[in-house]
């Protein structure tokens, strides 16, 4: 309990930094609807007619801007971008701060054991993203609701978010495992962005071709896309079979290995 | 056999403890390694390396920068996976047992990294979280973080960054004194003091041993081992090469020898049992000798010299002559 509230305390800043400036992000771009609302459609219709069909998918330019939540979801795809790089880093550094930083030592000596020390981190992680979610989907119910007075699916509005938290929870559960292998400060961070802009990017070309389709299986971005839920009602299944496996495993690993490893100070 | 077992039907370590004080025929272990090793990857680590540390003294682990005295710490604590051997700290074992032990036992690093964020203050009563609610409450423990500051001259306003190295180190000792544990690990703690603190961290291990704590400290420092100890483990490119107490140390009758001689009436000592370390020039000798001292001066009357002079050498020129020899 002890470690769990330090860590809660020593990640609140950059928690703080993070909900605030995506959640009002999120808000900002939500206030153009109005203004795009009446000629965004005509707009869209046009440019899109110039694209290869490709890059309309890939890209989710074929949702229909006219209305609230698909256009909220076509935003939400690049904010979950962020959130993930946020879930990123958070859960690569959580454990493997201690050991960057030398303060392992200390924590080691005290009358704690290794699968302790990765629980109260690991609850800490789930917290902090759990609050993350909440506190954007108040912020974006409400800023739906000022913008506009269409009516739409609460039930979608509520598994977009849910969505973001689960690409949230399999990257920082992710980086969790890498963090028990790279545990220098000056590699670990910019490795757990260049894993995420890679799957971001295996994204976008799985939607490009065709055949490059059953990629999008290897990018939890795939798994709950903003668009993909708008369009077809729901989270495949298969996704969410990945999703617990991907969680699992990591986990397990970040356990079995971290209680395995020589740690050096 | 213990009456508890005869009277409940069993017995376990402690009551098996308890007879053996109550016989005060054994002497109470608290640290005991058997055969540890340690390898990693091609760098040298330790090898087997036994050592028995018993209740309450004060146990100096003495040896070159990287002949595996930390290793040796950080196996023991549990950083690092042993390849071999076995440890058990209060009869526990080091690696199944370790949050046990760990409860109750003190560390100091060589290096300290704690947390920069901190201010002192904060950090000894993160520490002091971890030991839970001990039976004196919290007020008291309050009053001897205050108690332990003031010793050792910490400022518990200061944020852990901006202390210097020494300053963080007062901070470690504190923090491993504070939940008053029954055994003290200390890896080099005097680097970085300054001679005063030095004292009073000296001090306070003296009143801590008379008080029945176990400690064991490492260090390359021989004057401070010399001061401190009751027994010493030399240890020498990850192999303990001797466990002694420091009086038989000195008492090993070592004698270092100077003969001054001419050029031409080289006293022949060579063929005397005890003499190691020979060397000689133009007109002097000297070697060390633990042999029959008789033999040794039968030996040098036979030869003319002009002056002699045996003196016993320092704990130092001891250590010196172990590592030397290099068995």
């Amino acid at each position: 309990m002890t470690l769990f509230l330090r860590e809660l305390n020593r990640n609140s800043r950059s928690f703080i930094i993070w909900t605030t400036s995506l959640v009002t992000s999120s808000v900002l771009m939500m206030l153009l609807f109005p203004y795009m609302q009446t000629n965004i459609a005509e707009m869209m219709k046009d440019m899109t007619g110039s694209m290869p069909e490709g890059m309309v998918s890939a890209l989710n330019l074929g949702l229909d801007f006219s209305k609230v939540l698909p256009f909220f979801a076509y935003l939400f795809q690049y904010i979950i971008l962020f959130s993930a790089i946020y879930a990123m880093l958070l859960g690569a550094g959580i454990l493997s701060r201690e050991e960057g930083e030398k303060t392992v030592e200390f924590l080691l000596a005290k009358p704690v054991t290794r699968n302790g020390i990765i629980t109260s981190k690991l609850s800490c992680l789930l917290v902090y993203l759990v609050v993350f979610n909440l506190i954007f989907a108040a912020a974006d119910y409400a800023a739906i609701r000022i913008v506009s007075e269409q009516d739409f699916s609460i039930k979608l509005f509520i598994l977009l978010h849910f969505g973001q938290l689960l690409i949230q929870f399999v990257f920082a559960l992710t980086g969790l495992l890498i963090s028990v292998f790279v545990t220098r400060t000056a590699t670990i961070y910019p490795l757990s962005v260049g894993v995420v802009l890679l799957m971001y990017f295996i994204s976008i070309i799985s939607g490009i071709s065709g055949k490059l389709g059953d990629l999008k299986y290897l990018t939890p971005f795939e798994y709950a896309m903003p668009a993909d839920i708008v369009r077809t009602g729901g989270i495949e299944p298969v996704c969410y079979v990945i999703i617990g496996a991907l969680i699992v495993a990591c986990t397990a690993g970040t356990y079995v290995f971290y209680n395995r490893k020589d740690i050096r100070a | 056999m213990p009456i508890d077992y005869l009277v409940n039907g069993y017995y376990n370590d402690y009551t098996l403890t308890m007879w053996s004080i109550q016989k005060g025929g054994l002497n109470v272990s608290v640290l005991e390694t058997k055969l540890l090793t340690k390898h990693y990857g091609k760098a040298r680590g330790i090898e087997n390396v036994s050592i028995n540390i018993e209740k309450g003294e004060i146990f100096g682990f003495i040896g070159p920068n990287g002949a595996g005295k930390s290793t040796t710490i950080r196996t023991l604590l549990g950083f690092l996976k042993p390849s071999g051997g076995s440890a058990r700290i209060f009869g526990l074992d080091c690696f199944s047992r370790g949050r046990e032990i760990k409860a109750r036992l003190g560390y100091v690093p060589a290096e300290v990294s704690y947390y920069g964020d901190m201010r002192v203050k904060e950090l000894l009563e993160y520490s002091a979280a971890f030991y839970g609610k001990s039976s004196n409450g919290s007020e008291s423990k309050k009053g001897r973080i205050n108690e332990l500051c003031e010793i050792f001259g910490v400022e518990i306003d200061k944020r852990m960054d901006s202390l210097s190295y020494g300053n963080k180190k007062k901070v470690a000792i504190v923090q491993a004194l504070l939940h008053e544990p029954e055994l003290l690990i200390f890896d080099e703690p005097t680097g970085g003091l300054d001679p005063l603190v030095q004292n009073s961290f000296f001090e306070v291990l003296r009143k801590e041993k008379s008080k029945g704590t176990t400690i064991f400290f490492s260090s390359h420092v021989l004057s401070e081992v010399e001061k401190m100890c009751d027994r010493v483990a030399i240890i020498k490119e990850g192999r303990i090469l001797r466990t002694e107490s420091i009086e038989k140390l000195r008492g090993n009758r070592y004698r270092k020898l100077k003969l001054d001689h001419t050029p031409d009436s080289k006293p022949d000592v060579s063929g005397l049992p005890g003499v190691t370390s020979l060397r000689s020039g133009s007109g002097y000798t000297e070697f060390m000798y633990n042999g029959d001292i008789n033999a040794l001066l039968g030996a040098l009357a036979l030869t003319r010299l002009d002056n002699v002079c045996i003196e016993e050498p320092s704990l130092e020129e001891i250590f010196m002559h172990y590592y030397s020899k290099g068995e």
